[in-house]
């Protein structure tokens, strides 16, 4: 349904919700750690399904290291090239926390949005009723 | 390119590189450096973790995950393009940046080669356009000091110069060839306002080409994310 009405805009919208949400989980995984490249997309992807284009972190990474967010050095690796490591900046910390916390309320929202579509308490059916009186009026 | 593999897949990760590498022509070498050196660690690391079949499908698997160097690239061009334009004040930069900005692709040798001809041939009919105003203004200046001379002292420089008279009446002669001189030099001053007229509606396109892109720019999904994180 929701395919019908979108049409094709619908693979761009979750392109840009999940880019939006990738950033996110990149200055999370690098909070608990440093991390290289692939070991960012492995600790973000795990073993989960989500279809993930390894390269779309690296044009992120690179625009965090510009906004002041993520710091990289090379460190010679024990076995084939060296590693180019990230580690958050304390401004990307601070930056992490806020995002992290508005990302909470977000996500509260929608998943209510959800929930209380269909009150079955009726004591929530007159709750419903009077916020429609109330935006009635105003 | 010594990427730290051998055989096909050592031929496979450099053919992919080296497209990557096209594609980031016009940003600086040691950025391109920079990239592509990740890049080969991320294909060896991925390449190292991943055991399951020949090595020629494991390396396809591991190219297939990292995405195509155009996908990988494609979010983060315009921008560097545009960067690079700005500190290096090179307009041909620019315009190829604001071309991918509009059409998504890296343009390549081609592309780049067809904006700096359009830039040249611009160029070209600008600095056209100045030279015969200037000259006209020139030409009718001295034409009309010529005169105001010979008006004083007929004859001045008759040895050289063969003044056709339009009338007998010599003076009046003389006096009809400064107020012709006089129009040409007012003409050459006509084109020059024009072209600043004309300068500053193409400065005025260009403005409007950019708003366009920034824009488009904010919509796309590079610019939704940074809206998330500006709202503090």
């Amino acid at each position: 349904m929701h395919y019908i009405v979108f049409g094709h805009n619908m693979e761009n919208k979750i392109t840009q919700l999940r880019k939006g949400i990738l950033e996110l989980a990149i200055l999370g995984a690098l909070s608990r750690g440093r991390h290289y490249g692939y070991s960012l997309v492995r600790t973000i992807a795990g073993d989960s399904t989500i279809d993930l284009t390894e390269g779309t972190i690296y044009p992120i990474l690179s625009r965090l290291a510009k906004e002041g967010l993520v710091a990289s050095e090379w460190v010679e690796s024990s076995q084939g090239p060296p590693r180019k490591y990230y580690t958050l900046t304390p401004k990307g910390r601070e930056a992490f926390s806020i995002l992290e916390g508005e990302f909470r309320k977000l996500a509260a929202i929608v998943t209510n949005a959800r929930n209380g579509a269909v009150p079955d308490d009726p004591g929530d059916r007159l709750n419903a009723l009077d916020v429609s009186k109330e935006s009635d009026n105003g | 390119m010594a990427n730290g593999f051998s055989g096909p897949v050592a031929q496979i990760v450099d053919s992919y590189l080296a497209r990557l590498r096209k594609g980031l022509s016009g940003i600086p070498a040691r950025d391109q450096d920079e990239l592509v050196k990740e890049i080969n660690s991320h294909i060896y690391e991925s390449y190292r973790n991943d055991t399951e079949g020949d090595e020629v499908s494991r390396i396809l698997r591991v190219l297939d995950k990292l995405g195509e160097p155009s996908e990988v690239l494609s979010s983060r061009m315009p921008e560097a393009m545009m960067t690079v334009g700005k500190k290096r004040k090179l307009p041909f930069l620019i315009l190829a940046g604001v071309l991918i900005a509009f059409f998504g692709v890296p343009l390549g040798i081609g592309g780049l080669s067809a904006a700096v001809g359009l830039i040249i041939g611009l160029l070209a009919v600008v600095i056209s356009f100045y030279v015969v105003a200037v000259s006209l203004i020139l030409t009718g200046w001295l034409s009309a000091v010529f005169m105001i001379v010979r008006l004083f002292s007929p004859g001045f420089l008759d040895r050289w110069v063969d003044v056709y008279p339009l009338v007998s009446d010599p003076t009046f002669n003389t006096i009809i060839y400064i107020v012709g001189a006089l129009l040409i030099a007012a003409l050459g001053f006509g084109l020059l306002w024009l072209g600043s007229r004309l300068m500053r509606g193409m400065r005025f396109v260009f403005r409007l080409l950019f708003a366009k892109i920034k824009n488009w720019r904010k919509k796309a999904p590079a610019g939704g994310e940074r809206t998330l994180g500006s709202d503090h």
